[in-house]
């Protein structure tokens, strides 16, 4: 309740403001700037473009993270209810309208990586038995690939990720749609009962069923990688972790739209506050699925398991595990442990900054140590500067569809309960 | 310790939180520091205007899970090395990775207990006795519909007279006078 007439109202003109274009434009010419590097690296390293697949393989995961991470956390603000939610409504909404960009980006992964064999030795050796007598893999690796072929197989891959992609696509439209026919639906009698009831039917099975595929997808994109290892914990892992990725970019977004209205008066220091704490949530979900895999593996000591591990720790590997530790829990653990760095906006963008940053770092990690050249081997050569120039370019360009998106749109929905207390005066605590 | 005696302070009575930030405000920015408000249910509206201020909490949690974090990583370190050292399947005596885990939760417990004990220590708690509940319309109104607002003799700004004529210019349902 409001104690006193300081209610703020909401200004007549709800678009993003006009400098989300220039962010666009800047998007574009580092993504191209990317892009040329990327491509005179491709030339210079003389692997065959080995590391530029492997980088854009690298950039479409962490692509595919910001935009389905963002149609995850849009549907679990729908359960879970909070202002913190209904203001990052419309630029989750934006992310999630990125995914025809994000499915252009999976094709050379398919094409390439998958049917001519390029990224996954499951698809390059399925002939494992000639691979096998010819020394190209293992004992170990034949025996996963043939195990594991129901699975591992080109056609599977292609069908698993367009139906995916399909029934994403089918939550994306109907949020989106929905949304806009809620915010014109003001006024009716019930109408607010109505359109959260339906929207939390939607979310509730979404969530369920994104993270079913989900765990499915990464197998396939990223674990099969090293056909012999497995983990259960490995799709819990991503689902947390975009997340993790997601969320630092819609706190950045409001921060950096609040310069000008309509967010600068409906982003307030409380939901500032809360989405730190729940930032703070996300890195101890994040490092407790990623410390207890370890931990379980390390003490079962199983040749079937620790070598992932070994391969990701030894020859210099360990300097990267290590600072991964340090980027994605040490920092932005004990940063977000002040109440006070929450509520302070440049300070809390820097979590922001390094959290996103830790997330790549992290999918560099899990991705070139599965590949022979540069398992328990980890050495500068110019293919690796891939994995900055390419998800570089795809980061780029997919943030440019991004603002592309808030630009189309109101960045805030009015037909909410909490519009009349977001523009509530709010009372400082030291 | 001799117990004081006298007035302890002029206590308001309001019916609504509105009427109570308002009085509460006033008499914040006329110039008095001790005093408080008593409402049933949280109200940060009422907690900014009498200007909240920062408290050790934090920094007594802080020091708290530090203090677990020590305890057991050194008791685990301690046992596993010199105290009971024992060969599991080979693996070095100073395995930390299995110490993470117990470390991790004397922190949280530490952290945990601090906090809840700084807090009820800096509260003034546990707290046998209390004058405004000497005021019966306290007794019966303070933890469910009834506001209050009590300005406290301590105050170099109380004056009994003064202080009840600046209450009544924001109209309380009633002013009492408490005693110790």
């Amino acid at each position: 309740m409001a104690h006193g007439n300081n209610a703020k109202s909401l200004p007549a003109d709800l678009s993003a403001p006009a400098f989300v274009d220039i962010w666009r434009t800047r998007a574009l010419i580092a993504g191209v700037a990317f892009l040329v590097v990327a491509v005179i690296l491709g030339f210079l390293s003389g692997d065959h473009w080995n590391h530029f697949l492997r980088g854009w393989l690298h950039g479409f995961v962490t692509c595919f993270g910001f935009c389905f991470g963002g149609m995850l956390l849009l549907m679990t603000q729908y359960l879970s209810g909070g202002k913190w939610g209904y203001i990052i409504q419309r630029p989750l909404e934006a992310m999630t309208r990125t995914w025809p960009l994000v499915f252009l980006m999976f094709l050379p992964v398919g094409i390439f990586g998958a049917s001519m064999g390029r990224l996954y030795i499951w698809a390059k050796y399925a002939d494992w038995s000639t691979a096998l007598k010819n020394h190209l893999i293992t004992n170990e690796q034949a025996h996963a690939i043939r195990w594991k072929a129901l699975m591992l197989n080109t056609k599977a891959f292609w069908i698993a990720t367009i139906v995916c992609f399909t029934i994403f696509a089918l939550y994306i439209h109907l949020l989106n749609k929905w949304s806009l026919q809620r915010d014109a639906d003001a006024g009716r009698e019930g109408n607010v009962t109505y359109w959260r009831v339906k929207f939390e039917n939607l979310s509730g099975f979404g969530v369920l069923l994104y993270s079913g595929l989900l765990f499915l997808l990464v197998i396939y994109w990223v674990m099969s990688l090293d056909p012999t290892w497995y983990s259960t914990v490995y799709g819990f892992q991503f689902l947390v972790g975009q997340a993790y990725q997601v969320l630092p970019l819609a706190i950045l977004t409001l921060m950096a739209l609040s310069k000008a209205e309509p967010i600068k008066s409906t982003f307030r220091l409380i939901e500032q506050h809360d989405m730190g704490k729940l930032c703070f949530a996300f890195v101890m979900l994040n490092m407790y699925l990623a410390f207890g895999a370890f931990l379980i593996i390390w003490s079962g000591n199983s040749p079937e398991e620790i070598p992932w591990y070994l391969d990701r720790i030894r020859g210099g590997w360990g300097v990267v595990a290590t600072l991964d530790v340090i980027f994605h829990w040490l920092l932005p653990f004990t940063l977000l442990l002040s109440s006070d760095l929450k509520r302070i906006q440049s300070r809390l963008a820097v979590v922001c900054y390094i959290m996103i940053f830790a997330r790549i770092w992290d999918v560099f990690w899990l991705i070139e140590p599965n590949f022979r050249d540069a398992a328990r081997n980890l050495h500068l050569s110019v293919g690796i500067l891939e994995y900055i120039a390419v998800p570089g370019a795809l980061i780029a360009f997919w943030m440019a569809a991004y603002f592309a998106e808030l630009r189309k749109r109101p960045v805030i929905a009015t037909n909410d309960p909490h519009l009349a207390e977001i523009l509530e005066q709010e009372y400082v605590h030291a | 310790m001799p117990l004081p005696e006298g007035t302890y302070g002029l206590l308001a009575e309001f019916d609504t939180p509105t009427h109570l930030v308002q009085a509460a405000s006033a008499a914040y920015s006329s110039g008095y520091r001790r005093l408080d408000c008593y409402s049933p249910y949280p109200l940060e509206a009422a907690a900014a205007a009498i200007g909240f201020h920062r408290d050790e909490v934090s920094l007594v949690t802080l020091i708290g899970g530090l203090l677990g974090l020590a305890a057991m990583f050194g008791l685990e370190t301690w046992i596993s090395l010199w105290a009971y050292p024992l060969n599991i399947a080979g693996r070095p005596y100073f395995s930390w990775p299995a110490f993470v885990i117990p470390a991790y939760e004397w922190t949280i417990l530490y952290a945990g207990l601090s906090a809840a004990f700084c807090m009820l220590a800096l509260n003034g708690l546990p707290k046998l006795y209390h004058p405004v509940f000497n005021a019966p319309n306290f007794r019966n109104g303070a933890t469910t519909d009834k506001f209050f607002l009590c300005l406290e003799a301590t105050d170099p700004k109380f004056d009994v007279v003064e202080t009840r004529s600046f209450l009544e210019a924001h109209a309380p349902v009633s002013i009492v006078e408490v005693e110790y």
